[in-house]
């Protein structure tokens, strides 16, 4: 007897469980103007696939719980992000405009050391991987190694001031 | 059953083509507020219904707009409700032509903003080269092929809403070429500025239906 396919859950499960201004809040640390960051959020949480948006909010809150577990306090004293890249539009080539054909938001590439040395070329690819292809996907990936910036620096933070 | 009895006045039989050509140069709504204004100077409120009854139905707007007047004041277009929509950007692209509302944002739109219309995409259009001649500001034409090169974090489109309910609008069908999913994602605003403070009353010829979440800001009524 043939397998019964399975159900999928309907797209309106999903997007209930969808709150654009959870994200707009954990992107305001990286993303301080709240237009360019409307912008960002809404690429992530309501453009492409509707699994994607759903995917990509889960794990950015998931983030956001972990550096709320891993508290503030290191944060006044962590060293700025270094260095950062941008995460481009899509256009076609010939129609970009220097200047203003990426996104607002960019991400830190200091966390991707941990993996492969900066300067090397696997280190670039890496940083190739999470920045390319359709613009909700590599905005979700800019937006979490932003946060996993920020917590990979409180956890180094946390344990150095328990010793 | 009785039937309501249509207005006394007979129109010139002219006024559906005259109506026409005022819309394809001035957007439907442009066109029925000149419309309304003048018929209204002219015979008061009877003659707005009248031309309510004779063209409303070929022109759901000017149906609309004439509902809206009643023989009252228009309120003009307030181009400031866009404020928060446009803020921090340099490029707008204008999709669909209304031109008492272009006449508001060209004159309150800072100049440092590049300011441009779509061309090419909707069902009716204007001699844009004439068009644009009578504003103070530089106005691109933008054919719609060349859309994109308008895009950018700080660029902004922008489309007129003939009427909305919690869900829907009424859009010129070019905004139906302009909101595709790649497009969506280059523009950092997309913003509807309602004209209608009604749904229409009538079947939307001319128009298309869209959903009010195509548009990150909508504005207006």
């Amino acid at each position: 007897m043939p397998r019964r396919p399975s159900r999928s859950l309907p797209a309106s499960a999903i997007a209930s469980f969808i709150q654009p201004a959870e994200i707009d809040a954990l992107l305001e640390r990286v993303l301080p103007d709240g237009a360019e960051r409307a912008f960002v959020v809404r690429c992530i949480t309501q453009e492409g696939p509707i699994h994607h948006r759903g995917s990509s909010y889960a794990l950015l809150r998931l983030l956001g719980v972990l550096l709320d577990e891993l508290g503030d306090e290191g944060d006044a004293v962590a060293d700025p992000p270094g260095e950062t890249v941008s995460v481009r539009l899509r256009l076609p080539p010939h129609m970009a405009r220097e200047g203003d054909d990426d996104y607002p938001l960019r991400m830190p590439t200091r966390p991707l050391d941990a993996i492969e040395p900066s300067g090397d070329r696997k280190h670039a690819a890496l940083v190739d991987c999470l920045t390319d292809g359709p613009p909700h996907h590599a905005l979700a990936n800019a937006a979490m190694v932003s946060l996993l910036d920020l917590a990979i620096t409180r956890a180094r933070a946390k344990r150095s001031r328990d010793g | 059953m009785s039937e309501r009895p249509g207005p006394a006045i007979a129109l010139p039989p002219t006024v559906h083509a005259s109506f026409l050509v005022a819309a394809t140069d001035l957007g439907m709504w442009s066109a029925a507020r000149l419309f309304c204004r003048e018929l209204s100077a002219e015979g008061g409120a009877p003659l707005v219904e009248a031309l309510r009854d004779e063209l409303g139905r070929d022109f759901p707007v000017l149906d609309g707009v004439a509902a809206a007047f009643g023989g009252g004041e228009l309120q003009a277009p307030r181009a400031e409700l866009l404020a928060d929509a446009l803020a921090g950007i340099d490029r707008l692209v204008v999709t669909g032509l209304e031109a008492d509302a272009l006449d508001a944002l060209a004159a309150w739109l800072s100049l440092d903003v590049e300011l441009a219309v779509l061309t090419g995409a909707s069902a009716l259009e204007p001699d844009w080269r004439a068009a644009l001649t009578n504003y103070a500001r530089p106005i691109t034409r933008l054919p719609l092929g060349e859309l994109q090169r308008w895009a950018g974090r700080r660029s902004a489109l922008l489309t007129f809403l003939y009427g909305r309910d919690h869900a829907h609008a009424y859009v010129d069908s070019a905004w139906m070429r302009v909101h595709a999913p790649d497009v969506r994602v280059q523009f950092r605003a997309l913003v509807g500025w309602n004209l209608l403070s009604q749904p229409l009353e009538l079947y939307p010829r001319w128009l298309s239906q869209t959903a009010l979440e195509d548009f990150s800001h909508v504005v207006g009524p």
